[in-house]
């Protein structure tokens, strides 16, 4: 996985409309990700990876970029 | 029962952000001026249903720093709320906001009215019937003593619904389910102390984990917390979608909406509480009179302001006010929808969106001025309704 499909994930679904050029360590609360975004995050990272994010694994770090984005995802596909 | 005086200069229906702004500067330019509130308190949406954060005060800027958008009336209101709560202004993502508390709102609100000796205001008082003279407007209204009526020269709609087009059997625009903008259900939650970001992300997983188990419904999917100021006191905020034939008009329709808000809180509220120690001790403190509507009916006036307007940062000759705040679109559950102007451009809103077409001695201000269903998304906002309703009451006292 590459953190360029982490963005266009998060804009095709709605949750944070972002430009094609959003740098992979992006500020995402900066971008506008707020608790109903993240939200809806949770439901659609299930939903399109199957990878299931728990309480715990929602922190402000997890989040905070496409890239750790990412690494949390996979690190839950594992 | 203390008669209503016969006749005023200016008579404002409605005392939510744009008609206490309207009342309060045409009272201050001398006018005699009647206000006209159906529930017990001022404010609206900003006390009657707990939308805790003015919007559109600020201007849009990529600089850190907030920056009063409109002078007047706006800032008047945001100096006398940061004095209040000791809050000011915030960066939340892209947008300044000012958190606000609606105990707050109400007390500033009969500060400014009692300060004028020429604003008679009148709470419990709903608009029943209006109706053109030849001086103005003969005004009816009804509370639990019964109906009344009065005159008065002119006569500005705040009520944020355009009840004045209703009444009057005028044309007027709104936009129909899917598109119109969904109602917000907000309460207030007392015994949560500490609620910072990562306890507001912790928060959304345990929704999204108790949906996942079957525990809540997916309506819990449009629930979001926020801090209110107050020390254990945070306020939750509820996208509701109130059904394909949503209508914001009927009482049937409303109904279910405020029950479903109240349902789905208040197993949220119970559910958080057995999961979580920050919720251990959580409880429902504060239901608002009303769910807070977005969006109804728009008047149509001798101009009206477009989406496009808002996205290219427009601007007008005979522009009375700033809009600041981006298009924000709430036309589903999954969160707002922001679509921000070019260059974060302000654009202007002409005194022909305050002015209904084809009628004299009527003003509109707030939510239902003049705009199509898409600049509504800003000019919406609080932070603009008291801009358009200070320009109203100045407008409306200046032909007085």
């Amino acid at each position: 996985m590459e953190p360029a499909e982490i963005i266009d994930f998060l804009d095709d679904e709605g949750i944070l409309e972002l430009d094609v050029h959003f740098p992979d360590d992006g500020d995402l609360f900066a971008a506008g990700l707020d608790s109903m975004a993240v939200m809806q995050l949770v439901v659609a990272v299930e939903e399109k990876y199957g990878a299931i994010l728990e309480p715990a694994d929602l922190t402000k770090e997890n989040l905070s970029t496409p890239q750790k984005l990412m690494e949390l995802i996979e690190l839950k596909l594992k | 029962m203390k008669p209503v005086a016969e006749s005023f200069d200016i008579a404002v229906v409605g005392g939510g952000s744009a008609g206490l702004a309207a009342a309060v500067t045409a009272a201050r330019s001398g006018a005699r001026v009647l206000l006209v509130e159906r529930y017990g308190y001022l404010g609206g949406m900003g006390t009657a249903s707990l939308v805790h954060t003015f919007c559109g005060l600020y201007l849009l800027r990529a600089e850190p720093g907030a920056v009063l958008a409109n002078p007047g009336f706006p800032a008047e209101i945001a100096e006398r709320m940061i004095l209040a709560t000791g809050i000011g202004p915030q960066r939340v993502g892209r947008v300044d906001i000012l958190p606000q508390h609606p105990v707050e709102f109400v007390k500033i609100a009969d500060d400014l009215v009692s300060a004028e000796s020429t604003l008679e205001l009148r709470l419990h008082c709903e608009l029943t019937g209006v109706s053109q003279t030849g001086s103005g407007w003969e005004i009816r209204m009804t509370g639990r003593g019964g109906a009344r009526s009065c005159h008065a020269g002119k006569l500005i709609d705040a009520s944020g619904d355009a009840v004045v087009a209703d009444l009057l059997d005028m044309d007027f625009a709104m936009t129909e389910s899917p598109r119109l903008q969904r109602p917000a259900y907000l309460f207030g939650v007392q015994g949560v102390t500490g609620f910072d970001d990562e306890a507001r992300l912790q928060t959304v997983g345990l929704i999204v984990e108790a949906v996942r188990n079957g525990e809540l419904v997916k309506d819990a999917y449009g629930l979001s917390f926020r801090e209110s100021g107050r020390v254990g006191e945070i306020f939750g905020s509820l996208d509701l979608h109130g059904g394909d034939d949503y209508d914001p008009f009927d009482d049937f329709s409303l109904s279910g909406l405020e029950m479903k808000g109240r349902s789905v809180a208040a197993g949220v509220v119970k559910c958080l509480s057995r999961k979580s120690a920050l919720w251990k001790n959580a409880y429902i403190s504060h239901w608002p009179i009303r769910a807070g509507v977005r969006e109804s009916r728009r008047w149509i006036g001798e101009a009206t302001l477009t989406g496009n307007d808002l996205l290219k940062g427009n601007r007008f000759g005979d522009e009375v006010a700033l809009a600041t705040w981006p298009m924000e679109f709430r036309e589903n559950t999954r969160g707002p929808k922001l679509r921000f102007p070019e260059e974060n451009r302000p654009a202007g809103i002409p005194l022909g969106c305050l002015k209904p077409r084809g009628v004299d001695g009527l003003f509109v201000a707030g939510r239902c001025i003049s705009t199509d269903h898409d600049a509504q998304a800003s000019i919406r906002v609080m932070g603009t309704c008291f801009a358009t309703g200070e320009a109203a009451g100045k407008a409306a006292a200046l032909e007085s």
